[in-house]
């Protein structure tokens, strides 16, 4: 069995240094990997992704991450990356990693993802260039998650992205903002690489669960949503192996 | 729209792009005098913050300050996918 343990929006800031410390010293006991599914910092500041490093490195599980919109806010996503990997944080943008786990291996497919809409009530590439700007990073982010899952020969593959690959883990925010919580194309690719979990954020007032078209298991981690310092779902390889 | 959603929306987007606060996870709504906050934050802090923020949208607004801090303890339990 894989444990994986996941949290994301955790939103850290230098008032919020340490809070969730505590509970992740335990984490070796609990889950054999851990992913941040972005929204790790408020502004994207160098000095957040500071805290962020000391709130997850040196875990004794490794760590697995994508940046979210927040971590972008400060036109420094390089270096708050550069900032995490030298914490020994995987920090995914179109890569996967893959984790050996009891003779198991475990892939994962990351992407921030991006806004669109779902199938049916959608936005697409036409009109003025900030419209067809808006879709084609979608449409690339998808392409590069679709890439990346189909790069992976693992026993177990998870897609983890900040945006939603569906509409089902969003209920409870206004449908009027459907289009700027995430993209079917996400579920498109997920469903297109026999991917068997997707762990996304973004969402503080959706729920859960949910599932995409292909019937694959969505779960929104935003921390609001699972009100913990993470959770944890337990996939056994032989079962889900085709 | 009505004067009140108008200010809603005001007062939901200076908590958004407001550099003291930058939250887009709080819901905000507007009844007469009154603004009510909900959702939750990553510390206590954060909520003196976004009533100063509305405090200088709107100075005569009441506000009803409903956020939580979000949890952070370990999980109890957890899902097998199967
Ligand atoms: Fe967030
Ligand atoms: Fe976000």
């Amino acid at each position: 069995m894989i444990r994986i343990a996941a949290v994301g929006d955790v939103h850290l800031g230098e008032d919020a240094r340490g809070r969730l410390r505590p509970a992740l010293e335990q984490l070796g006991d609990r889950a054999d990997v851990l992913l941040l599914a972005g929204d790790l910092t408020r502004h994207g500041t160098v000095s957040e992704a500071r805290v962020v490093a000391d709130e997850f490195g040196g875990l004794p599980v490794p760590v697995v991450a994508v940046l979210g919109n927040h971590d972008h806010h400060d036109d420094k996503p390089d270096e708050v990356t550069a900032v995490l990997r030298d914490a020994g944080i995987t920090v995914l943008e179109g890569e996967t990693a893959t984790i050996g786990v009891d003779g198991r291996t475990l892939g994962v497919a990351g992407v921030k993802g991006f806004g669109g809409g779902f199938a049916g009530k959608c936005g697409s590439a036409f009109g003025e260039p900030e419209m067809k700007a808006f879709i084609r990073h979608t449409t690339d982010i998808a392409d590069s998650l679709r890439i990346a899952l189909d790069s992976l020969d693992t026993d177990v593959k998870v897609a983890l992205t900040h945006y939603s690959p569906v509409p089902d883990t969003l209920r409870g925010e206004p449908p009027e903002i459907y289009p700027f919580l995430g993209s079917y194309l996400l579920g498109e690719a997920i469903d297109a690489t026999e991917t068997h979990l997707a762990v996304h954020g973004h969402a503080h007032f959706g729920n859960e669960q949910g599932m995409t078209p292909g019937g694959v298991r969505v779960r929104n981690v935003a921390q609001p949503v699972i009100r913990s310092a993470y959770t944890v779902y337990c996939v056994e390889p032989a079962v889900v192996e085709v | 729209m009505t004067a009140e959603q108008y200010l809603a929306a005001r007062l939901r987007q200076a908590l958004a792009e407001d550099p003291r606060t930058t939250e887009l996870g709080v819901r905000v709504t507007v009844r007469g005098d009154h603004v009510l906050l909900s959702g939750d934050v990553a510390s206590p802090e954060r909520r003196a913050e976004m009533e100063a923020v509305i405090h200088d949208v709107a100075p005569e607004l009441t506000v009803l300050d409903d956020v939580k801090v979000v949890p952070s303890e370990a999980p109890v339990g957890r899902e097998e996918l199967r």
